[in-house]
């Protein structure tokens, strides 16, 4: 008892003295572990099949492969991956992959081309939001299983259902999330109820990337350990922990005192303050997603082109881009990204409220009109929207903000139920076949036709001039005629004034110790660890 | 006597009734308000499955898959009915059973939140009764200006200047999350609460990990308490001051400190169970800023999160262990009335 006592003194006395003041700033964390902080609030399934967000891309490029990766950003060129090699037929219908033979995933099981339609038929089967990649190539539950198949272990054969440039369909394969390969024997054998093991795969993982999920509570950390047996070599770090974290200034005081290695969604006034300090390095990785001013169509008022046009002439492009929009995004007019070869220079829009009034008079509203403005309550869209508002009052145009969750302002979005939105969205993969078809297409404009996969429809924008150039673009097989339609079609989005209006092109802010070296994004939105380490 | 007896303990039995049915009313008026507003919230659980670009067939299978098809009322009767098996439905955000969240989750939060409380009294009493016995005097403005300070900063400005000063420029004081990464996932769990599971382990540097963390968001969380519980006491105390018989112990000789402790603050024990409880009530479900400041992976942040996302299992299991809180923290208090006050007995 005397002993327990002493001990409990002793103990006590040592975490007194723990408790004695630390003020020295260096790094702390170990030097093979990456410690990362970020909101894991949008992280709340890990499965492939049903994992859209961005977080859970980042969390699944490290636990799973593809089979090829895009080769320094260009969708047209591929780098192999857990395919060595592969060819496409003549007519284009068909790509045979050759599939490496020494990969194995975390359980062990040997990776195999089964294991690789299985997915993808998993993808169908299961149909969340991510099967409409597969879908909008001609696929369904009924005809994948013949159309992507194993032809043997290490061979995989995929047709085309309908005439599309093969080329897509190998980008759909590099940066999809659902193009992920699952472990098949060992997500069957937590199958329920014949979910293709859904249920368990919403929080454990199946992969053979080059980390292990060894931990993830949800809202509260997850553990990446390093694969040792990984195909590609083993990672340099040990391990990655990420800890939930919400809160942009508890980020910048972890960052500033070494207690953390890399933080992400750091809000912007945080990232200036430490900005140019020599212990902190600041890295804006260019995502494919957009920042944009949608009009809805269905109203009167911008159904009126001359209306659509006079916005385009409110809105305060430069004073965005150099006021609001830092650690962003990027200037952008052009519904394509600006990687893109395919991308015209931006059309030059300003701010020019003279035109703008002329134009609504000629439109019949020489005194303007009352709308609403629709948005997150988040930076930067809530300061977009003041900042429309403002400029839209320059004109006569009164408008009011509603503001609310994303979950509220894209479900308006998709019900069609809004005059205008500021918003973000879209194509992440920056793509031009996809750009165009995501934010210019529409094939049907009735509302019972239900397609709010396409943001032109959810503006009721119907172009049947842009469809089908569009469409020709899909199809088309010679890079120089491709690029010609490209050019076509933004040229007649300009002409026509879609109502979806770009602004700025996203850009994700990483902020990291100065010592972590060997970050970089890349075009699927999902950074690897794989290469990096700390150089101390 | 044995009438008697009978009489008392049938008494007893139809009160125990009484009040279990008033619980069991109050609880299913409570999860079916709250099943109702979230059926009216304009958010979408759907789309926070499928993701905002899904197309219609992949939204309808999930719509229908969730039950939303279905009338409220056929939902709301599905629900209950589950929850009377145990089964409190999976949450969207961790795909886990509600129930195992909530058991995950609470222990942090109950560990703040007894800290805070018991800072909460500890500073909160003694400076009520010394504002009241030193009423208008320097004493009394004092703790007028640290409850005015603690009522009217708000929490989430506290706990960012706390982490500004005691952390990032003193470094005294843990930085967000319960412990150090370092000794994530190292502590054997045995209650969940880090403080006694690391002592149970005689971890001390993990235990003084712990305690770094937890000592600054427990302080500014009980600040609140503070001034809520010595305003309280504040005015209990004048009330007894002002009493006759404060007067007649005074004229009888006896001290100004055995008038004040021995007589007037032993009156004025009773009212204040109900307060600390409420308190301590409000602690254990309203944490959620400094959660968020302090990264502490709580009930308050789970119960944000799922509200965000419109899952309503997740809510509602949230709105009934809330309530059950209450609860439980009224029959306590009820309890302990008979220990302290006679009359009740």
């Amino acid at each position: 008892m005397t002993t327990a006592f002493t001990k409990l003194h002793a103990g006590l006395l040592a975490a007194i003295l723990a408790l004695v003041p630390m003020t020295q700033a260096s790094a702390k964390t170990p030097a093979d572990q990456l410690i990362v902080g970020m909101s894991m609030v949008n992280l709340f399934s890990i499965d492939p099949a049903n994992a859209p967000g961005l977080d859970a891309s980042g969390v699944n490029a490290n636990l799973y492969d593809t089979l090829v990766k895009r080769d320094q950003g260009n969708p047209e060129q591929h780098l192999p991956q857990l395919a060595e090699r592969w060819t496409i037929s003549d007519d284009g219908k068909q790509i045979t992959f050759h599939l490496r033979q020494d990969v194995k995933f975390h359980s062990g099981n040997p990776l195999t081309a089964e294991d690789v339609a299985w997915s993808l038929y998993r993808v169908m089967k299961l149909n969340f939001g991510l099967a409409t990649t597969w879908k909008a190539y001609g696929y369904n539950v009924d005809n994948i299983q013949s159309l992507i198949r194993a032809s043997d272990a290490h061979t995989l054969v995929i047709d085309l259902p309908q005439t599309m440039d093969p080329l897509l369909l190998i980008d759909s394969l590099a940066i999809s999330p659902s193009a992920v390969v699952i472990d098949r024997k060992t997500a069957l054998a937590h199958e329920k109820n014949n979910d293709l093991g859904a249920n368990w795969l919403v929080t454990n993982e199946a992969g053979s990337g080059p980390f292990v999920l060894s931990k993830w509570t949800a809202n509260d950390s997850l553990l990446l350990t390093r694969f040792d047996g990984y195909w590609g070599g083993a990672a340099k770090l040990k391990r990655v922990v990420v800890r939930h974290m919400t809160e942009s200034q508890s980020l910048r005081l972890m960052l500033e005192r070494g207690d953390l290695d890399l933080a992400y969604g750091m809000a912007a006034p945080d990232i200036r303050a430490i900005d140019g300090s020599e212990k902190i390095h600041v890295q804006s990785l260019p995502r494919g997603t957009m920042y944009y001013v949608a009009l809805s169509m269905k109203q009167p008022e911008f159904a009126n082109p001359k209306v659509r046009e006079a916005v385009r002439n409110l809105i305060d492009y430069k004073g965005l881009d150099e006021q609001v929009m830092p650690y962003y995004g990027q200037l952008n007019q052009q519904p394509m990204q600006l990687s893109l070869a395919a991308r015209l220079p931006d059309p030059g829009y300003r701010m020019d409220v003279a035109k703008a009034k002329k134009l609504l008079a000629e439109a019949g509203y020489p005194d303007g009109f009352s709308t609403t403005i629709r948005t997150l309550s988040e930076p930067p869209f809530i300061d977009i929207a003041a900042r429309l508002q403002a400029t839209l009052a320059e004109g006569g145009i009164k408008a009011s903000i509603v503001n609310g969750t994303g979950n509220q302002v894209y479900g308006a979005m998709r019900a069609r139920n809004f005059d205008i939105i500021v918003a973000r969205g879209a194509e992440r993969y920056p793509h031009p076949y996809f750009s165009l078809r995501t934010f210019a297409y529409n094939p049907n404009n009735s509302d019972d036709a239900g397609l709010p996969n396409f943001q032109g429809w959810r503006a009721s924008f119907f172009s049947p001039q842009l469809n089908s150039l569009i469409d020709q673009a899909g199809v088309e097989r010679d890079a120089g005629q491709r690029l010609n339609l490209y050019h076509q079609a933004q040229n007649i989005y300009d002409e026509q004034v879609g109502p979806i209006m770009m602004i700025s092109q996203m850009t994700d802010t990483v902020v990291s110790a100065a010592d972590v070296k060997g970050f970089a994004g890349d075009d699927a939105e999902a950074t690897r660890y794989l290469g990096v380490y700390k150089q101390r | 006597m044995f009438v008697m007896t009978a009489s008392a303990m049938g008494a007893r039995a139809s009160n125990t009734a009484r009040r279990a049915s008033t619980v069991l009313v109050t609880l299913l008026g409570l999860l079916a308000l709250t099943f109702i507003i979230g059926r009216v919230m304009p958010l979408d659980p759907v789309l926070a499955v499928v993701g905002p670009d899904a197309d219609s067939s992949t939204y309808d299978q999930v719509y229908r898959a969730m039950g939303l098809d279905k009338p409220i009322w056929t939902q709301f009767g599905l629900y209950l009915n589950d929850l009377l098996h145990g089964n409190f439905g999976n949450a969207l955000l961790t795909g886990h059973p509600v129930l195992d969240d909530i058991r995950r989750v609470f222990p942090a939060t109950i560990e703040l939140a007894t800290l805070a409380i018991l800072f909460g009294v500890l500073i909160g009493l003694p400076l009520g009764v010394c504002a009241a016995s030193n009423q208008g005097r320097l004493g009394d403005h004092v703790a007028r200006v640290i409850t005015l300070f603690g009522y009217s900063t708000p929490i989430f400005w506290l706990g960012m200047m706390g982490l500004l000063v005691f952390y990032a420029w003193l470094g005294w004081a843990g930085g967000a999350g319960r412990i150090d990464l370092a000794y994530d996932g190292m502590v054997p769990e045995v209650t969940g609460l880090l403080l006694i599971d690391s002592s149970l382990a005689g971890d001390w540097e993990a235990f003084a990990s712990a305690l770094r963390h937890i000592v600054l968001p427990a302080l500014i969380l009980g600040l609140n308490s503070v001034a809520y519980i010595s305003r309280m006491t504040r005015s209990f105390m004048l009330e007894q001051l002002s009493q006759e018989y404060i007067i007649t112990a005074r004229v009888k000789g006896l001290s100004r400190r055995q008038v004040v402790w021995g007589h007037a603050f032993r009156n004025i024990l009773v009212q204040l169970l109900t307060v600390v409880a409420l308190a301590y009530g409000s602690l254990l479900e309203g944490a959620v800023l400094i959660e968020t400041v302090f990264a502490w992976p709580g009930f308050g942040q789970y119960l944000t999160s799922s509200l965000m996302l419109g899952d309503m299992n997740a809510v509602m299991g949230c709105v009934l262990v809330i309530g059950l809180i209450f609860v439980a923290l009224n029959l306590i208090s009820d309890a302990l009335y008979k220990v302290f006050d006679p009359r009740t007995r």
